[in-house]
């Protein structure tokens, strides 16, 4: 028996020995799948030093020339230098260096409105640029990014500056005298006349928004939003009004949604939903459309032949024309790994030449046109490696996010805590 | 009626106006050129490289892009949307141009206030320095003017080697030293024929008839 017990106890060491690197949030990966989705995150972290601008540290919306910076490609660079640094795929003194010199860029140089952010800077300058609105989700985004950043280097000057960015912005101003969070404001006009109403990737805006220490959005922004809820062959979702994969997982990069409950909706479980219905409704029209297939799926907002839309499924308007975006699949990881695993194997070995290149995947792809995106998307990569980074290091950025007081606050407030 | 007074000459001292003329031109020059130069590369050099080609093909594409975004995150209905978008993309690109032009303007500014501060000062020295060389020795005329006139006629001028009015100096030195040389004599005649009253009349006669004066009328 004590042999028994002895050899058993050997077992489980030798399995969980041989398989602890290459376990993936409750999910085996072989060596193959972990060696090609460190790859992709490795890859696809290259996006954030090269397109940041050397003496501001400020990110560039596309990879296209010409393009401007973008906050929220901003605020996923922050969070990616620090994310790089721990892997040593940079060295540490630069990364440090990286992430002060933007930290001070975005306190003392950019352009923003009483602490949001216009959407676009000049890479340069930090002026703001084609009359871009003060954006509240891409301050959001920016902020959450920062905080990452900060919680990388504790009680270091850069979690001072991380604070400070987020200390300053006034949520409050951004309701308008409202019960809900505007989406902009411009100088011209004044309040864009469109406010975060339903579900969607607004969630790290409300967290932030109502756990702010300085100008909290207070509990009435989150209890005013509405929940539609909707089902879709058998998949019951509190869906956005695109369907778009991108606004089920944005907050779940940062926030660890598992054991949160808002009243009977759990939004990690809803965003699984969200994810196999998305695969379902591209499953479901296979006939139409080339680039469909068990395991090329994935509609979200992304380029197209078309230019730039918000793809979707069902439930939401499920607009879609063929255009599979590959970071759709690789961000739905911690949600549906079962699924997103086989997709980027599939794409990568299908795809690579035109698919894969310096910073990893491309935006998107459509077969019917025989169309292949030649850049890449700030917040599509962000997006991508900070899901590939929970996934592949047991949720390295939740255990990083989840215990910052103004989380904990907004948890608190809002009742959020499942009950035992 | 005819002016007496009227100059025919316009050099009547031909270095020192030539001199001047360098002086003065020279900043002049200066000034125009870079506010020129400035004015060509600030605006002119943005302006080209704003609006070539390759910038109006990307602007034109990040304006579609942009527009594109505020669509998928702002909805309109399709067929609406559908017109709309072409004005939308315009109305952006005709903003970023506005703002092109403002960045330019703004930074030309940047480049030129500095420049132009920097010419003043030099302005304001060159011409503390010029007026120098001119008020210089004619402070030091006034005060040899003035030990003269109080009856010493051993003073002399003495100038910089870079002054103006060296060769009035040197002239006015000479004269100096002539009415100096002959009160001296003067003054040598009444001490050496103190005891002899006729010898000194005649040698004072003799020594004042080479000088014409007023009483000589």
């Amino acid at each position: 028996m004590r042999t028994f017990r002895l050899l058993l106890a050997s077992g489980i060491l030798l399995i969980h020995t041989f398989s602890w690197p290459f376990t993936g949030l409750c999910y085996d990966l072989s060596k193959e799948d972990a060696a090609l989705l460190t790859q992709i995150e490795k890859d696809t972290f290259q996006y954030f030093p090269r397109m940041s601008d050397k003496l501001t540290g400020l990110t560039k919306d596309t990879s296209r020339p010409g393009s401007p910076a973008s906050i929220a490609a901003t605020g996923f660079s922050l969070a990616a230098i620090a994310i790089g640094a721990s892997h040593q795929w940079i060295p540490a003194d630069w990364a440090e260096e990286t992430l002060r010199k933007t930290m001070k860029t975005l306190l003392t140089k950019a352009q923003h409105e009483r602490g949001f952010f216009y959407h676009f800077l000049d890479t340069k300058s930090g002026r703001r640029v084609w009359q871009s609105e003060a954006s509240s989700i891409d301050t959001a985004l920016l902020v959450a990014g920062a905080l990452v950043a900060g919680q990388y280097y504790p009680g270091t000057d850069i979690e001072r500056m991380a604070n400070s960015l987020y200390e300053r912005v006034d949520w409050k101003w951004m309701m308008n005298g409202t019960d809900l969070i505007c989406m902009g404001w411009k100088p011209e006009t004044g309040f864009l006349p469109y406010y975060w109403d339903t579900y969607n990737e607004q969630l790290i805006l409300q967290a932030l928004a109502v756990g702010s220490p300085t100008h909290s959005a207070g509990k009435v922004a989150w209890d005013t939003w509405l929940r539609l809820e909707d089902e879709y062959q058998g998949y019951n979702v509190v869906y956005s009004h695109s369907g778009s994969l991108f606004t089920y997982q944005f907050p779940h990069a940062f926030i660890d949604f598992k054991d949160l409950d808002d009243a009977g909706i759990n939004y990690f479980d809803n965003s699984v939903q969200a994810t196999l219905a998305n695969k379902k409704y591209s499953m479901s029209a296979r006939a139409e459309h080339k680039a469909y297939t068990e395991n090329s799926w994935g509609l979200s907002a992304s380029v197209g032949p078309g230019g730039y839309k918000a793809y979707g499924s069902k439930p939401g308007e499920g607009a879609h024309d063929g255009t599979i975006a590959p970071y759709a699949a690789a961000s739905s990881i911690i949600f549906t790994p079962e699924e997103s695993v086989p997709a980027l194997r599939f794409f990568y070995e299908n795809y690579k030449a035109n698919l894969y290149g310096h910073f990893g995947f491309k935006d998107a792809f459509n077969l019917d046109k025989r169309w292949w995106a030649d850049e890449y998307l700030g917040i599509d990569q962000g997006i991508t490696l900070l899901m590939l980074e929970n996934f592949l290091n047991d949720g390295v950025i939740w255990k990083k996010f989840m215990p910052l007081p103004a989380i904990k606050r907004w948890i608190n407030l809002c009742e959020l805590r499942k009950e035992e | 009626m005819t002016n007496d007074n009227r100059r025919r000459h316009f050099f009547i001292n031909k270095p020192l106006q030539l001199r001047y003329m360098v002086y003065l031109t020279l900043p002049l020059l200066t000034i125009t050129a870079v506010i020129m130069l400035a004015l060509y590369i600030g605006i002119w050099g943005s302006m080209l490289d704003a609006f070539n080609d390759e910038r109006l093909r990307t602007d034109l594409l990040t304006a579609s892009r942009l527009t594109e975004y505020e669509q998928a995150r702002q909805p309109v209905d399709g067929e609406k949307n559908k017109t709309l978008l072409f004005f939308k993309q315009a109305e952006k690109l005709s903003q970023r141009q506005r703002e092109v032009f403002k960045e330019i303007l703004d930074n030309s500014n940047e480049k030129i206030i500095p420049k132009f501060i920097l010419l003043m000062v030099f302005i304001a020295w060159g011409s503390v320095y010029i007026s120098h060389k001119v008020a210089g020795p004619i402070y030091r005329f006034d005060k040899t003017l003035d030990e003269v006139k109080k009856g010493n006629l051993r003073v002399r001028i003495h100038l910089r080697k870079e002054d103006e009015g060296q060769s009035l100096a040197k002239t006015f030195n000479e004269t100096l030293s002539g009415l100096d040389q002959t009160f001296s004599k003067i003054k040598n005649i009444i001490r050496e024929n103190e005891a002899d009253a006729p010898k000194m009349t005649s040698r004072l006669k003799e020594e004042l008839s080479k000088i014409k004066t007023s009483a000589d009328i």
